[in-house]
């Protein structure tokens, strides 16, 4: 009661400000059950607002939900519970704005058993003091399928990519020729793996330097599986240099089946698979070190670069290997063209393990994505168009936010 | 069995984390939440294993006195005195202590010069690629310059020219080059999108080794 | 004479490496300078921060290293002087394992300058592992992917916390980044998701690679590499920078130009060579 008395005494003694109007609770579209949109119109005359939350009823107990704010404030998405795995949701919530002049204090700043009292102290000063809106009541609905546009568009291309791509399996299992263009950045890899055996020296091999959850490493480490075979093969050496520990442990198993798979399990190394650091400076002067000292036949650059492109190919075109790279990363291309051999572009690298494997189930997968691209481009050329002549149906039909 | 019980694995987990992000219910969330910590878990262990990686891979070679010993042993002893720095620096690290001094004196010059030696291999790269051998390799040459003269205060004040040249440089840079941009990045992207599904559908298997 | 344009199209590369060394310490010893004017993407991320109010709370993401130090620091500097002299809160995490050494004390300096409380205007709420998990991490629950600050403190118990649980609740985001972890993830991650404002300060290369995500409208402003961070300068300090402060971008994007001359210079005189040994050997 003290402690009551202390903060009506520090709030203003004559109520200043007016309360809000129009307090409104919705539910947002699509939601996680965990959030409630709330919109007001804010007062002339409040100098700051704050927010207060009951999951109790329109009786209280309250709490501050958030606030405060500067008084011109006029919407708030209010997240009901930080943690649910401790504290689920309410079946209902129950808000009050209230409108604080100048001099009202702010929410006390107490820690542990005190924290609860201060706040239950505060807010009920509060509404003793200053002017605040009615209740109003939330309800929070927590939804299994994001149902925009944007989203049931994505997903359609997702199962579509999926679908056709077990249809050409389909078709290619029935016999169907499938083709695929000459891609002699791949070719190359091929000749590459020859001309280490009759260097006798090794392929290096580096993975990029992200981590394994990445889709390019994803690649990358699938078409390790398929180079690795080949170099067991062609009785030569792999060396693979990895910058991230976890990727190496996945390198370890791939190259070790790839030698398996060609019949010569006694012949893989594992001390060729390598973690140099996963440090990317670190890892760039390793492996620069590995191409200078061990003078490998061929590099093979397949993944996600960065900064460290150029500095590994530069050093490559040195020591007169032959050189392919491979990436998706954009800003990186360039270096790669202008200082390996051979590059592949974008989606090039997301081909290769099918190209190498020649399996008809996966080179009928590059078909599928072939299709969903032609829609993609149709798509393009007609919300251009449409964007153009000023409507901007295409642009909310591919709008993803929530 | 070694590639069914996988198979099966990759497709059930695929799917669930491809669903996070078409479904947004709370409870759903808090099991994508826990896989993604497991992750980053298992990423963190192996750093273990990355360590005895080296040590496998380097210390031998030290003992044997094989060529190159020096540069593995230099390596070995840097990562002895960092990890012990490290560790003992404790949880928080702004005060002085032996790893700030590793960090403000070892790593950052080093660090910063191999991110210099860009500036000097560009230089080396782009005078032997950069050649006009036919009209689009001309084109990009001709693009390439203006970029280059454009990005710096010399070239903004060239007389006459100076004051369109950022204009051109910039159109340069919002119009062909992002086009060609989006288009490498939805081809890739739809590679990627192919290359998830081949995985979680079981038709990549190269990776698996044999059953 | 073909001899000699042979012998130069196949130099040894220690000549050129001689020779870019030299375009960049020339300079430094005897500096010229240049007027530049100010990019209409660095003007955007100037208005938005310039945007904010007094109390308003920002929340950064320090995403780089010592090696793109150069081309980041003064931009970083020069934000957070911004942001401290329009009385806004800051909020700053780092996905990079190696930029907290870096960008705390810079941190702590420019907000003693300005009287900043820690904990109550500005905290640093430390490193997280984990790339782009991180990243969701961060647009899902704050509190819960830092526990802590950067000095133990329970981050729930931070004044400046309270009220901010997501990247969401804060008006701008800013990401200062040079790579991976950085923008792009930022945006493919939690930007359509959570409709975040986010502006980015970025190096040069990535720079191109960011410049969709502006016209997109997914980014507020950009400022690429070091000209972005000299035209961020003389927007925050449009009379000279106060005494004790040294504006790095501006007086190092002077630098740049006989670098760039040089390659150029290469590039030109490479061709030539190409040219004339092609046209004599055919």
């Amino acid at each position: 009661m003290n402690l009551l008395i202390l903060f009506a005494a520090l709030l203003a003694p004559v109520l200043a400000a007016t309360p809000a109007t129009g307090l409104s609770v919705e539910t947002p579209a699509y939601s996680d059950g965990l959030t409630l949109s709330l919109s007001w119109t804010a007062p002339d005359d409040a100098h700051s607002l704050i927010l207060l939350r009951s999951d109790q009823g329109e009786a209280g107990p309250w709490h501050v939900a958030a606030g405060p704010w500067p008084g011109t404030k006029a919407e708030h998405q209010d997240k009901v519970t930080t943690d649910p795995t401790k504290t689920p949701p309410a079946a209902h919530y129950w808000y009050r704005l209230v409108s604080l002049d100048e001099d009202t204090a702010p929410p006390p700043e107490a820690d542990g058993d005190d924290a609860a009292a201060a706040e239950q102290a505060y807010v009920a000063a509060l509404l003793a003091g200053q002017p605040a809106t009615a209740a109003v009541q939330g309800t929070p609905v927590a939804s299994w399928l994001s149902a925009s546009p944007g989203y049931l568009l994505l997903l359609a291309l997702i199962v579509s990519v999926g679908g056709l791509m077990l249809w050409f399996t389909d078709r290619a299992r029935k016999g169907h020729e499938m083709f695929i263009r000459r891609m002699p950045g791949i070719d190359a890899i091929e000749e590459g793996i020859g001309r280490a055996t009759e260097m006798g020296k090794p392929v290096l091999y580096v993975p990029g330097i992200d981590e394994l959850q990445d889709i390019q490493t994803i690649a990358s480490m699938l078409i390790l599986g398929q180079i690795s075979r080949k170099v067991a093969e062609y009785q030569s050496d792999i060396v693979v240099s990895c910058c991230i520990p976890i990727v190496r442990e996945v390198a370890d198993e791939v190259v070790g089946s790839g030698y398996m798979l060609a019949g010569y399990p006694d012949a893989y190394n594992p001390k060729n698979v390598r973690f140099i650091s996963s440090e990317q400076f670190a890892f760039t002067a390793g492996t620069n070190g590995i191409i200078l000292r061990e003078k490998p036949a061929t590099h093979i650059f397949l993944g996600r670069f960065f900064a460290e492109s150029l500095i590994l190919a530069e050093t490559g075109y040195v020591n007169r290997s032959v050189q392919i790279a491979g990436t998706a990363e954009a800003t990186q291309l360039p270096f790669f063209v202008a200082a390996c051999d051979y590059t592949l572009i974008g989606e090039e690298l997301f081909a290769v393990s099918a190209y190498l494997s020649k399996d008809p189930r996966l080179v009928s997968s590059l078909k599928a994505s072939d299709y969903v691209k032609v829609f993609v481009v149709v798509m393009l050329v007609v919300g251009t168009i449409a964007a153009s002549f000023g409507s901007s149906f295409f642009i909310e039909l591919f709008t993803i936010s929530g | 069995m070694k590639r069914t019980v996988p198979l099966i694995l990759t497709f059930l987990v695929g799917l669930f984390m491809v669903g996070e992000y078409f479904i947004p219910h709370y409870r759903y969330r808090i099991w994508t939440a826990e896989f993604l910590e497991w992750g980053v878990i298992l990423a963190a262990a192996a750093f273990v294993l990355g360590l005895i990686n080296l040590i496998q891979v380097n210390l031998p070679k030290v003992l044997k006195r094989e060529r190159d010993w020096g540069y593995k042993l230099v390596m070995l002893i840097a990562l002895a005195v960092t990890l012990v720095a490290g560790f003992t620096a404790g949880e928080h690290r702004d005060g002085p202590s032996v790893y700030k001094w590793v960090y403000d004196y070892t790593f950052v010059p080093l660090n910063a010069t191999m991110f210099a030696l860009l500036a000097f291999y560009i230089a080396s790269a782009a005078f032997r690629a950069f050649k006009a051998r036919n009209l689009e390799a001309a084109l990009l040459l001709g693009a390439a310059i203006i970029v280059m003269v454009a990005r710096v205060p010399a070239g903004e004040s060239l007389p006459v020219i100076g004051d369109y040249l950022p204009r051109f440089m910039n159109w340069i840079m919002d119009v062909p080059n992002i086009a060609a941009r989006r288009a490498i990045f939805i081809g890739a992207a739809l590679g990627a999108v192919a290359t998830g599904l081949r995985v979680i559908l079981g038709l990549e298997r190269s990776h698996l080794g044999a059953d | 004479m073909l001899k000699l344009l042979l012998r130069f199209q196949h130099m040894d590369r220690r000549w050129i490496f001689l020779g870019m060394g030299l375009s960049i310490l020339l300079p430094l010893v005897f500096p010229i300078n240049f007027g530049f004017k100010v990019d209409e993407r660095v003007q955007a991320l100037y208005d938005s921060v310039e945007a904010l109010e007094p109390g308003d709370t920002v929340l950064i993401s320090a995403d780089f290293d010592p090696a793109s130090r150069p081309e980041l620091e003064p931009f970083y500097r020069a934000n957070l002087e911004h942001l401290f002299r329009q009385d806004v809160n800051v909020v700053m995490v780092s996905l990079w394992e190696f930029a907290p050494p870096l960008v705390v004390p810079i941190l702590d300096e420019v907000a003693a300058r300005h009287g900043k409380v820690y904990g109550k205007d500005y905290v640093f709420l430390g490193y997280k592992p984990g790339k782009e998990l991180a990243i969701k991490a961060i647009g899902e629950n704050i509190p819960k992917t830092f526990p802590t600050d950067s000095k133990g403190t329970p981050t729930e118990e931070l004044p400046i916390m309270k009220g901010f649980k997501q990247a969401k609740d804060f008006p701008l985001l800013i990401n200062v980044s040079a790579g991976f972890p950085g923008t792009r993830e930022y945006v493919l991650q939690i930007q359509g998701q959570y409709n975040l404002k986010i502006a980015s300060a970025c190096t040069a290369v990535s720079a191109p690679d960011y410049i969709p995500f502006y016209k997109a409208g997914q980014l507020t402003g950009l400022a690429g590499g070091m000209p972005g961070s000299a035209q961020y300068e003389k927007l925050v300090y449009p009379d000279g920078p106060p005494d004790g402060v040294r504006l790095l971008a501006s007086q190092a994007i002077n630098v740049l130009n006989l670098g760039h001359l040089y390659i150029i210079g290469l590039i030109v005189l490479g061709n030539i060579a190409f040219f004339l040994t092609r046209r004599l050997e055919d």
